[in-house]
């Protein structure tokens, strides 16, 4: 029963979102049906072997998803899934190498307009991954160069069976991912041009030199947690990344703020002279008894992600050595 | 070579003839599977990837009605031809009768 549903699994994602549920459902039905008939015809269960000359005769998933496609000239319907999902794997990332180049841009210490100069060229970028992408596709289906499949591909292969939980969708993620980039370059052209950070503020205050000190480990922290998420759009499933990604964004967070903590003059008066000085402690006394706050949820964070990671191994090489 | 071409011809006259007998057999209601069945035991062979689209095909455009109804204590999905299918397959039948008449001749 396991390939089954492992076969649809595979069919429902090469299929249109608006007809998964019910061309699975019909296909379920079809091959349950067969499965019925040939049983009753021996007078004994089907074995695993036999199931799966059943599945291989269907013809491979994408094979047969595809003939539930409209027939199109340019991309014919035997590639057509294969190439929606290289294009939207080579738009995706395209969009890390932009994210990429606007972090780059901004650790390098460059002004604001030339991190988002990057931001605003990811159209001419898509339209021309869009091109390449389509042309080679084209050229394949001109030439008659054909994914042979039907006859080679192994339902041993398909893949197992996902959880029900809804991983994140790619929309999802790539809002995700743009908010983390824009995020990113605000916070590390701030650290060197402040008045990004504080705005008008910056007559009054400036942050100390701790800040400045700490730009390395702020980009780590950007380049990690943005890999991650560029990671998890080319497969919204890797709930190990995401618990990785976890760990290492509290570890980094927690040596942030345990430096943090021990640096007095987080905050500093634009004029050391003024009785603003007494104002700026009061402001630094209140950061740090905020920031030991935070400081205290990372570490339960921390050790929350850390045993979730554990856990989800433990229970993965459990899976593996019983075989299923 | 020469068989890539005849296998590609077959496939070509097959399919409107396929339309037609999928068409004349959901004059009654059937599910997928035992419309399979019933064709197969009149000599038309047709896989699941090409039977399944081919009836939303023919639902998409009017001609086949279907509903989702539990038999045997599973749920299946039921087919069976429209008002409009009706009439076409009327039309079609004396097309293919014409056409048939016609190559016997010539054959």
């Amino acid at each position: 029963m396991d390939w089954i549903e492992r076969y649809l699994q595979a069919v429902k994602f090469a299929l249109p979102k608006s007809q998964q549920d019910d061309i699975t459902r019909e296909l379920r039905d079809s091959i349950l049906s067969q499965i019925d008939e040939r049983e009753s015809a021996l007078g004994r269960a089907l074995t695993e072997d036999e199931q799966l000359e059943l599945l291989k005769k269907m013809g491979s998933p994408t094979q047969l998803a595809s003939r539930y496609s409209p027939a199109r000239a340019l991309i014919g319907s035997a590639i057509l899934p294969i190439y929606w999902k290289v294009l939207k794997a080579a738009l995706m990332i395209a969009v890390v190498v932009v994210a990429a180049t606007c972090i780059a841009i901004a650790a390098a210490g460059r002004p604001l307009r030339d991190s988002l100069h990057a931001l605003l060229n990811y159209p001419n970028l898509a339209i021309t991954v869009f091109a390449w992408v389509t042309l080679a596709f084209a050229a394949l289906e001109f030439f008659g160069a054909k994914f042979c499949v039907s006859d080679r591909w192994d339902p041993r292969q398909l893949p197992p069976l996902t959880k029900e939980r809804r991983p994140p969708s790619r929309a999802e993620l790539i809002t995700q991912l743009l908010i983390q980039t824009v995020f990113a370059v605000w916070w590390l052209t701030g650290l060197h041009d402040q008045r990004l950070i504080f705005g008008p503020g910056i007559q009054f205050l400036h942050f100390g030199p701790i800040w400045l000190s700490l730009f390395p480990l702020f980009l780590v922290a950007a380049i990690v947690d943005i890999s991650f998420t560029g990671a998890m759009l080319f497969n919204p499933q890797w709930n190990r990344g995401r618990r990785i990604s976890r760990v290492i964004m509290s570890a980094l967070g927690l040596v942030i703020l345990l430096i943090l903590l021990q640096t007095p003059e987080l905050l500093s008066p634009a004029h050391p002279e003024t009785q603003a000085q007494s104002q700026v402690n009061a402001i630094n006394s209140a950061l740090h008894l905020g920031l030991l706050v935070v400081a205290i949820i990372n570490v339960i964070n921390l050790a929350v992600a850390a045993t979730k990671l554990v856990v989800a191994k433990v229970g993965g090489a459990r899976r593996v050595a019983a075989g299923s | 070579m020469n068989s890539e071409v005849l296998e590609n011809l077959r496939l070509e006259l097959r399919r409107g003839c396929l339309i037609l007998a999928v068409l004349a057999e959901l004059r009654t209601e059937r599910y997928g599977y035992t419309l399979r069945k019933a064709l197969s035991e009149q000599g038309m062979e047709i896989d699941e990837g090409t039977l399944y689209p081919l009836l939303r095909r023919l639902e998409s455009q009017g001609l086949l009605i279907s509903e989702w109804r539990e038999e045997d204590k599973r749920n299946k999905r039921f087919y069976r031809l429209s008002p409009e299918g009706k009439v076409i397959l009327k039309q079609l039948s004396a097309e293919w009768k014409g056409i048939n008449a016609s190559l016997d001749g010539i054959l």
